[in-house]
């Protein structure tokens, strides 16, 4: 097996670089956090073929594509860009999955195109609906019931402004049976690969910044990256997360096999630990500038820390990870 | 209408660029190579008139293998199908055996328009476009910021630095285009899933009859005699404002005779 990327990923990742780039996703998270939920990039996401990752083709999709949703989804998290982005992937994979074939046929074409924004939640799991007051849907999976649901109340305080998490309660029935919590798990786990590719993407952009700030930045009459203490923190960034990487995309390609919740987790885990690591490194070498809400990481930085306990803690996939260890099973070794 | 598109690969301009100090020429393996930036817009064009008027965009490229990935990045933006001169004889040809051996190609596979991006971000001559139409006999239209097709000639607007001419041409024409004309699009996925079945016919200097002695570095009609890296910047000056700030800025701009 070739594991690297081949030109058609890269061309995709390049090509979302370069999109991002240019859209200058600090001001639109910006905007976001300030409750202005302008779609001009969700379309040309959408025209880019992001959500169709995670549609099946027969609903105007190109997916389930796991390799092409890591690869997307790590851009997604170089720049910051905000939304229900991985929402809106996951319940492309509910739908399918829910055998409510009317929903389905409704909702997975649009958002394969990027006309639909859609949150989710599920109790237990995801107590709260991202960005639910920007979605045109809100789905909620409970048990052997999949429902749409409407926002309750006003946004809860979060960590994270540009991520605003709404409680949320049923409104109508779309399916019932057991595709639903099958379904409902396909969704999470494929959820949790996106979440840290995100947050593998998101460590990559503040290691690359805090690199270039410890260059230019002098203290001592050098620049601080000379110093081995700062380039030691600097090194043990880079290697976190150059060591979780393969983990997502060990997991992708194991989609489909009953590793793939474990893989998911052990990427997730390794994923949010790195990503961590890499932020409170960056926060920490650029010193009291790190903490202005003008300067831009800091939009990074916070969104590392809500992306860590999204879609599970780091405790919750170390233990999911643990579980699936034949011995922990009580069975024989494989 | 039968679109030829010309795309150059170059370094990435994000990057350090180098010569090699053997032959002088371009070190290709010191930087990552990327499609000419004001290309993309030339492609972009040829969608575009494609659209309008139909027919069929063809992408020409003269490089080495590794070309093909900026090949690669026009068909995934849409274009049909391409044409990749590649031949070690190449190496080394200068801007006059360059504008050569495209003529072959081009006279060879025809064509109604023949677009590019007005230079390229390494070289910069800019000389290409007229250099064909002098070697294909058909117009020039260059630093064209807006074109129109009407039947069998073209109009287009060209940028001067006093605003812009109004020229009309005849087809076959060849048109270069600044990056004021568009807004390349990005490939979709699918554009890149389906660039991989589109056709590139290789060609080698004796398939397109170009004679071998005419392009390289030995039949370069320019040599590059010498070169050195760019001195490293000189540290400013800090003039601290004593209320005569002013008088001491118009009094540097003066000497740098700016005013």
């Amino acid at each position: 097996m070739r594991f690297v990327l081949d030109t058609e990923q890269r061309l995709l990742g390049d090509t979302l670089h370069g999109l991002l780039t240019k859209a200058g996703t600090p001001a639109l998270i910006r905007r976001w956090a300030a409750g202005d939920h302008d779609r001009t990039l969700w379309s040309a996401l959408g025209e880019t073929g992001v959500f169709a990752l995670a549609v099946p083709e027969r609903h105007g999709g190109a997916g389930p594509l796991p390799v092409e949703l890591v690869v997307a989804a790590h851009e997604l998290g170089r720049h910051a860009a905000p939304g229900p982005i991985v929402e809106t992937l996951a319940a492309a994979a509910l739908l399918d999955g829910s055998a409510a074939a009317g929903p389905a046929a409704e909702w997975l074409p649009r958002i394969a195109a990027g006309q639909a924004v859609v949150s989710l939640g599920s109790p237990g799991r995801i107590r709260r609906a991202l960005d639910a007051d920007a979605a045109d849907l809100i789905l909620l999976a409970d048990g052997e019931h999949l429902f749409s649901a409407v926002p309750e109340g006003p946004a809860v305080r979060a960590l994270d402004p540009a991520r605003r998490l709404f409680p949320v309660r049923q409104v109508e029935r779309l399916a019932t049976g057991p595709a639903v919590p099958r379904a409902a798990a396909t969704a999470y786990d494929l959820a949790a690969l996106a979440c840290a590719a995100q947050l593998l993407g998101l460590g990559r952009a503040l290691l690359d910044v805090t690199v270039k700030y410890a260059r230019t930045r002098r203290q001592f009459g050098r620049p601080i990256g000379e110093f081995q203490a700062v380039k030691h923190h600097l090194a043990n960034a880079l290697t976190g997360l150059e060591f979780a990487r393969p983990l997502a995309y060990g997991a992708a390609l194991s989609f489909g096999s009953p590793d793939f919740p474990r893989d998911v987790s052990a990427a997730k885990a390794a994923a949010s630990d790195a990503a961590y690591a890499t932020a409170r490194t960056a926060l920490q070498v650029h010193g009291a500038i790190g903490y202005t809400d003008e300067y831009d990481p800091s939009l990074w930085i916070r969104k590392v820390r809500a992306l860590r306990s999204a879609w599970g803690t780091p405790a919750d996939h170390r233990a999911r990870v643990l579980a699936a260890v034949p011995e922990v099973r009580g069975e024989s070794p494989r | 209408m039968n679109i030829v598109v010309c795309v150059k690969q170059v370094p990435d301009t994000a990057t350090e660029r180098k010569l090699r100090s053997d032959d002088k020429t371009l070190d290709r393996e010191a930087a990552d190579g990327v499609i000419n930036e004001l290309d993309e817009y030339a492609v972009e064009e040829a969608l575009t008139i494609k659209e309008a008027h139909g027919g069929e965009v063809t992408v020409l490229t003269m490089g080495p293998e590794k070309a093909s990935e900026s090949i690669r990045k026009a068909l995934a933006m849409g274009a049909d199908k391409a044409v990749h001169l590649s031949d070690e004889a190449l190496h080394g040809s200068d801007a006059l055996s360059t504008s050569y051996a495209l003529a072959q190609v081009l006279k060879k596979i025809g064509f109604d328009i023949v677009l590019l991006g007005s230079e390229s971000t390494d070289a910069r001559t800019g000389m290409l476009a007229a250099m064909l139409s002098e070697r294909l006999g058909v117009p020039q239209v260059t630093l064209a910021n807006k074109v129109e097709i009407d039947g069998s000639s073209l109009k287009a607007q060209r940028l001067t630095d006093y605003g812009f001419d109004r020229v009309e041409a005849s087809l076959p024409a060849v048109v270069s285009v600044v990056e004021k004309i568009n807004e390349p699009r990005y490939p979709s996925f699918k554009g890149i899933m389906a660039a991989k079945k589109k056709p590139v016919e290789k060609l080698a200097v004796a398939d397109a009859e170009i004679d071998a002695a005419k392009v390289g570095l030995a039949g370069a009609s320019t040599e590059v005699v010498d070169f050195a890296d760019a001195p490293p910047r000189e540290k400013g000056q800090i003039v601290k404002d004593e209320g005569d700030g002013g008088v001491k800025v118009a009094e540097f701009l003066a000497s740098k005779k700016f005013i």
